[in-house]
């Protein structure tokens, strides 16, 4: 009877699980750098990061269709099209689950688009969890973001900057002194691309820092999701900042974006820089970043759509 | 009097090491970014530096008055120096390091040893002293060394604290640097001070 007890106790999980639709999962991990949780249900795959007591959404996949861009800010990525509308060769810091990387190579088969990831445990997880697959075309290194800029001397077409750590960006690759070593890495007409949380006092001294590098800045905001893609360049002229002078959104559309990628909205997108709030933001060097302290205070960023 | 002078001083000293060690983070990081690997060899410089001062501070404590007096002026002016240096010179001495370095691992260790170890080593040794100083006005020496050790780790407590969330938030890190050197130099004056009756008797 014992014995049966026992039995059915070891048994009861594997009961359990098998009343889970097959193929859904969660898994978590402490890895060296985050905290994070890879959940499946049904087609998508999330990959989060634990933060402050919630879970921060870092990357999601659609495993039937691995090109849809599923987070919405991985669509304003796509408005460096209208600066830099031929990316040949991109870097990006900051992997998650690789939402961004599918369509892009599938756009661009030819170009090349690097990225540098801190975390090696995300790469796992990418490749083993969410389908995405490093190619001569889109290699991964492991390695700090700005070491790779610092040590790594090529140049690059786009360089985008999407790495978060648990909801927040390290400090160090938030600061003047870091811009001025993308801005060196980039073409003449290269972008540098920046994926900016609006929510909180670091977005507008985020913005003073980047302004400070770069003469030209342009800004998409993901509506209603609390992202601003920054697309900066280091030249002055031809201006950058009238979208009259941008190619169109037809003229930049590829048949493969059908039903994944709308430029006509993201176009849409492009908004004002927050000026007023600007104003008494502080610039973020690598002697004064105080980055955390700057996230942890709230923004009302009402006045950006003035 | 005299005695409460001293736990304030055994207290800042305290706040020095580990604020130190904040600062010394903010340093690394634009070069060495802000990974595992930089804390992990941090922590272990500064941990490396509180065993070597410790114990170099206890057989400074065993010598006769003139050579602790000696003992005690060389590791003010050491920590005083290098202090002064890493508040003149750390960035450049970064961006050498890292420019001639190329390994990671290794410019990361000059750049830990070499910057920030002197100076908490030479902290450090204060603490064995000041428990000499406490037994040597009556004190039992294990209650001596528990007040000194206690008293010190609430400094450090405070240091972290005070560093994180009010001075990094406000002052850059080159002003804060500035700020150690001078609050360090009217501290272990302050301490010398104090220490020079327990080595003339």
């Amino acid at each position: 009877m014992n014995t049966f007890r026992l039995l059915s106790l070891l048994l009861l999980p594997l009961a359990v699980s098998a009343a889970v639709p097959a193929g859904d999962f969660v898994e978590s991990h402490d890895t060296t750098y985050n905290s994070l949780t890879v959940e499946r249900r049904g087609n998508l795959v999330e990959m989060r990061a634990r933060a402050r007591g919630s879970e921060a959404l870092e990357s999601a996949i659609d495993l039937n269709d691995p090109l849809r861009l599923v987070v919405h800010y991985t669509r304003s990525l796509y408005g460096a099209l209208f600066i830099q509308p031929q990316p040949k060769r991109v870097l990006m810091i900051g992997l998650g689950g690789a939402g961004f990387h599918r369509l892009f190579a599938a756009s661009y088969p030819d170009s090349l688009l690097h990225t540098v990831e801190l975390d090696a445990k995300v790469l796992e997880l990418c490749e083993r969890r969410m389908g995405f697959t490093p190619t001569a075309k889109t290699p991964v290194t492991i390695m700090d973001g700005r070491m790779f800029v610092k040590r790594n001397k090529e140049q690059w077409d786009w360089l985008i900057l999407d790495a978060f750590r648990g909801g927040f960006v390290p400090p160090h690759l938030k600061t003047e002194e870091f811009y001025r070593e993308c801005a060196a890495r980039l073409t003449d007409r290269g972008v540098f691309v920046s994926n900016l949380h609006a929510t909180s006092q670091l977005y507008f001294s985020d913005l003073k820092t980047i302004r400070a590098v770069f003469p030209q800045v342009v800004l998409f905001e993901t509506l209603g999701r609390g992202n601003v893609i920054a697309v900066a360049v280091k030249y002055k002229d031809p201006i950058i900042t009238d979208p009259a002078k941008w190619p169109t959104a037809e003229a930049l559309t590829l048949p493969i974006h059908a039903g994944r990628l709308d430029l006509k909205e993201v176009r849409n997108e492009l908004t004002l820089f927050p000026s007023d709030r600007m104003k008494t933001a502080r610039v973020l060097t690598d002697d004064f970043a105080p980055v955390e302290f700057l996230d942890t205070l709230k923004a009302n960023n009402t006045d950006a759509k003035k | 009097m005299t005695l409460f002078a001293f736990h304030v001083v055994v207290i800042v000293l305290g706040i020095l090491s580990m604020g130190f060690q904040l600062l010394a983070s903010r340093l690394l990081n634009p070069h060495f970014g802000s990974s595992i690997i930089v804390w992990a060899w941090l922590i272990s410089t500064f941990l490396a530096a509180f065993s070597i001062g410790s114990m170099v501070g206890g057989w400074i404590s065993n010598l006769g008055p003139v050579g602790r007096r000696r003992g005690q002026l060389i590791g003010t002016g050491t920590a005083l120096v290098t202090l002064a240096i890493t508040a003149l010179a750390a960035k450049p001495l970064l961006n050498l390091i890292e420019e001639h370095i190329t390994d990671p691992s290794w410019s990361l260790f000059v750049s830990c040893v070499g910057i920030f170890f002197l100076p908490v080593t030479a902290l450090s040794t204060f603490g064995p002293q000041c428990v000499q100083f406490l037994a040597g006005r009556g004190t039992p020496p294990g209650k001596a060394s528990g007040v000194v050790y206690g008293v010190s780790t609430l400094g450090n407590i405070a240091g972290v604290m005070l560093t994180a969330f009010v001075l990094i938030p406000h002052l850059p890190v080159s002003t804060l640097l500035y700020l150690w050197l001078g609050v360090a130099a009217v501290s272990l004056a302050a301490l010398v001070v104090l220490l020079r009756p327990a080595s003339a008797s």
